[in-house]
């Protein structure tokens, strides 16, 4: 497939494997070595085993249509993409200083929001987000810290920087595919493994329990428990997944009920006991109908006074959704240098505030070539892509931040990153982002690269699975390579 | 330790129970089939008895109009409005799973989508003969490989127990299905060709439920109608027999909590079988006894429900951290 290879271009967009035309990047020579002697037969028997393997793996997500809810197989592509070890260390560092300034935030703003009095962030802004739960005012959590489970959302522009582009704070999805990536690639493309090293990801379900259990450190052996929307839930794959591999007990609502002492017991075949920390998949909105909303039939009432009575430990922590807003996401860099006293060392992608009369000008301006989201909204919801749009839609939104500009940013349209992606017409170049995972309790963990969602369709900057996204398998290797073939050399840990 | 969610134990028994019936259901599609290549046309036994031993005859005629191979056996293998139908019961033992991945191996996951893939292929093919009986086998197969992993991996925890339990009610249940048959091959006025082919039937029988080796090893080597009965309800060691099962359930119930009221109901039964006299029994009375053991094993089923399932929990039951 040699001459494939260096067919192979990405026109304009930075490419993530590939420095130029047959050129690969230093770190990726070796894979796209291996890849280019392989002859197209024996690619596509890789191809078609990777897909038999997820099928046989039960791999699925769920998509909800009208002829019923389908279970499909999760779309893979076999071609890992490469982050540079040192360029990662750097990026890694970037995340913990962030989730640690975000933690430090949600804290201050249910004690007093000093940052507020300090005038560093407007106080409407955050007292007017969805995301603030005013039933979580004065609490403190284990540690401090709010946000245990963060994916933040990554990207890489054209000028080859990577931009953190949103902070999912709420209920993460994706790490049970990061982790089944890497256990078929290992499958498929075993040989690879042995010409380079290769930053191993399965550290993340012990990482998981040992976060979980720092949320009790009370108890030597915390009773945890994953709660999950149930079994028809779209990502319950997800669950159920870490569940195991974590060592969790996996629950539903139904199961657990909350005791006249305010303590969380599950409902098990010799009667009820205790749990003393639930890792919730679902929304805040969900989780008490005493508390939130009361038609809520996911939830368990009560649970809300067994948390503020520190009986219960939650992860995320109930209300840490309130830093999960695009409006305050333009803050972000303020509150690192609020709360750490450090510029932000991972830049956000620039933003304009429609709150902000000058900013608001501008962006009334540019509608056409920006891209617009509302403050809280998720899933890529209620947004304008300002040039892949009708000008009837951009009239809208237009309308829609003139009524209401507190709710609206604006930011760039941003030129994707793409790498080498096999396609029915061959090897070519498909735009991705990066989700890591980052798990705070005691200590600070973040996942060594993370998920990479591909957007399959040709030019297509969607990369949601249930619209034409897949995923990749996701490499960070170190620009020195020892050579395995010589023993005398030592092999760096 | 982590004690086991009741949902979770309902969730296993279940799993276990359905792929006790998927397996017995595939080996005794296939037995029959090469059943009947054996014997004449127009016998008391055709493809229509199938549909008996399921007591599905109702179902049935609902929504076929001809007893043929063509319609029996879609309506018994692949037909997922028929609950008994084998599709049903590797549905079910898929999503079951599915829901109890956390306590179950992970290979078991693995092996239930391998079934699910290729009944998905195999099913348009349920009228080919050669392709089903192909299918049945394979069906064994898996099952035996979910089985296989389940007994080397798993510890001999609450979740193992309540498999077990949930195996040997399906088997004495599919057992006394199966044996309802022999009032046929007992009955006085049976026909003269059925006389001839007796003791093909009678293997047959044995065969279906995986008995005939240990039948010629452990009580005689040439076959006997009424002592094949009495070794499938009543033999100690033969890990097929109701009798067994019976005596395996009460072992894993001791292991639970709370035990008694669903352990003197299995007490009840054995006691039931002990005092049925089954070298003397008219071939009228088989039929009465199956029903009753049966109807027992439904009342046990919901006594389990109760007991483990849904039971009412109290602040008073609350067990303190250790």
């Amino acid at each position: 497939m040699r001459q494939e290879w260096n067919r192979y271009h990405s026109q304009t967009y930075y490419d993530e494997l590939i420095a130029a035309p047959g050129q690969p990047r230093p770190t990726s020579e070796r894979l796209v070595d291996f890849l280019s002697s392989q002859t197209p037969q024996h690619f596509k028997q890789c191809v078609s085993e990777a897909e038999a393997t997820i099928r046989q793996m039960g791999i699925t997500f769920t998509v909800y249509s009208d002829a019923g809810n389908i279970d499909r197989a999760w779309p893979f592509d076999i071609i890992p993409r490469i982050i540079p070890g040192a360029e990662w260390d750097r990026t890694e560092m970037g995340l913990k200083q962030r989730i640690r300034a975000l933690n430090m935030f949600i804290q201050d703003l249910y004690n007093g929001g000093q940052i507020v009095k300090d005038g560093v962030i407007p106080s409407d802004v955050v007292y007017q987000s969805k995301g603030y739960r005013k039933a979580c005012e004065g609490m403190t959590p284990p540690h401090g810290v709010w946000a245990n489970i963060c994916g933040s959302d990554l990207v890489r522009h054209s000028d080859g920087v990577m931009y953190v582009l949103e902070d999912n704070l709420r209920v993460p999805s994706g790490v049970a595919y990061m982790l089944e990536n890497r256990t078929i690639t290992k499958r498929v493309l075993p040989e690879i493994f042995k010409l380079m090293p290769i930053r191993p990801v399965s550290a993340y379900p012990s990482q998981l329990y040992e976060m979980l259990a720092s949320l009790r450190p009370d108890l030597d052996h915390p009773t945890i428990a994953l709660l999950t929307p149930g079994i028809y839930n779209s990502a319950y794959f997800e669950h159920a997944f870490l569940a195991r591999q974590a060592g969790l007990v996996l629950l539903e609502g139904s199961d657990l009920t909350v005791g006249k002492d305010n303590y969380v017991y599950m409902k098990t075949i010799k009667g009820l006991e205790r749990v003393d920390v639930i890792y919730r998949r679902i929304d805040d909105d969900f989780i008490d109908p005493e508390v939130f909303r009361k038609d809520s039939i996911l939830g368990i009432p009560g649970i809300m006074r067994s948390w503020r009575d520190g009986k219960v430990a939650i992860a995320n922590a109930p209300g840490c959704g309130v830093a999960d807003d695009k409006v305050i996401y333009a803050y972000v860099p303020d509150m690192i240098k609020y709360y750490l006293g450090e510029e932000a060392s991972l830049p956000n992608v620039p933003t304009w505030v429609c709150r902000r009369p000058e900013d608001r000008e501008y962006v009334l301006d540019h509608l056409p070539e920006l891209v617009v989201k509302p403050a809280n909204e998720s899933g890529g919801y209620g947004m304008l892509v300002g040039p892949h749009s009708t000008p009837e839609k951009v009239e809208e939104f237009r309308k829609l931040i003139q009524e209401n500009p507190n709710n609206y940013i604006a930011q760039p349209t941003l030129s994707l990153s793409v790498t080498p992606t096999a396609t029915d017409e061959g090897i070519q170049g498909r735009h991705v982002d990066l989700r890591p995972f980052i798990l705070s309790g005691k200590d600070i963990y973040v996942t060594p690269g993370g998920l990479t969602r591909v957007a399959l369709v040709k030019g297509s900057l969607v990369v949601n699975s249930s619209q034409g996204g897949g995923s990749k398998d996701t490499w960070i290797v170190n620009e020195f390579m020892p050579n395995f073939d010589d023993p005398t050399q030592e092999i760096e840990a | 330790m982590i004690t086991m969610l009741s949902q979770v134990a309902e969730r296993v028994y279940w799993m276990a129970r359905y792929l006790e019936r998927a397996e017995k259901t595939a080996r005794l599609i296939h037995v029959h089939t090469s059943l009947l290549m054996d014997l004449p046309d127009r016998m008391e036994i055709d493809w229509y008895t199938l549909v008996r031993l399921f007591n599905a005859e109702h179902d049935f005629r609902e929504h076929y109009n001809e007893a043929s191979e063509r319609n029996i056996m879609q309506f018994l293998v692949a037909d997922r409005n028929n609950s008994s139908s084998l599709a049903t019961s590797l549905a079910m033992v898929r999503e079951n799973i599915r829901t109890s991945l956390n306590v179950l191996p992970e290979e078991v996951w693995e092996q239930a989508n391998r079934i699910h893939l290729l009944m998905n292929e195999s099913l348009p093919n349920t009228s080919d003969r050669h392709l089903r009986q192909q299918f049945m086998r394979q069906v064994m197969e898996h099952c035996q490989c979910i089985r296989g992993a389940l007994d080397s991996h798993m510890s001999r925890d609450n979740t193992f127990d309540f498999m077990q339990i949930g195996k040997h009610i399906e088997r004495a249940d599919m057992s006394t299905r199966i044996l309802e048959m022999t009032s046929l091959l007992l009955a006085d006025d049976r026909s003269d060709i059925l006389r001839r082919y007796e003791g093909i039937l009678w293997g047959n029988l044995l065969q279906a439920l995986s008995a005939r080796q240990m039948y010629m090893q452990h009580v005689h080597a040439r076959l006997n109608g009424v002592k094949a009965m009495n070794f499938l309800l009543k033999d100690t060691i033969f890990p097929g027999s109701v009798g067994y099962s019976l005596a395996a359930i009460i072992r894993r119930m001791c292991y639970l909590p709370q035990p008694e009221f669903p352990i003197a109901k299995v007490q009840k039964i054995r006691d039931r079988l002990a005092s049925a006299d089954i070298t003397s029994i008219p071939a009228d009375q088989v039929h009465l006894l199956m029903d009753s053991l049966q109807s027992e094993m439904g009342d046990l089923q919901e006594k389990i429900a109760k007991t483990w399932f849904y039971p009412t929990f109290s602040q008073t039951q609350t067990q303190a951290q250790s």
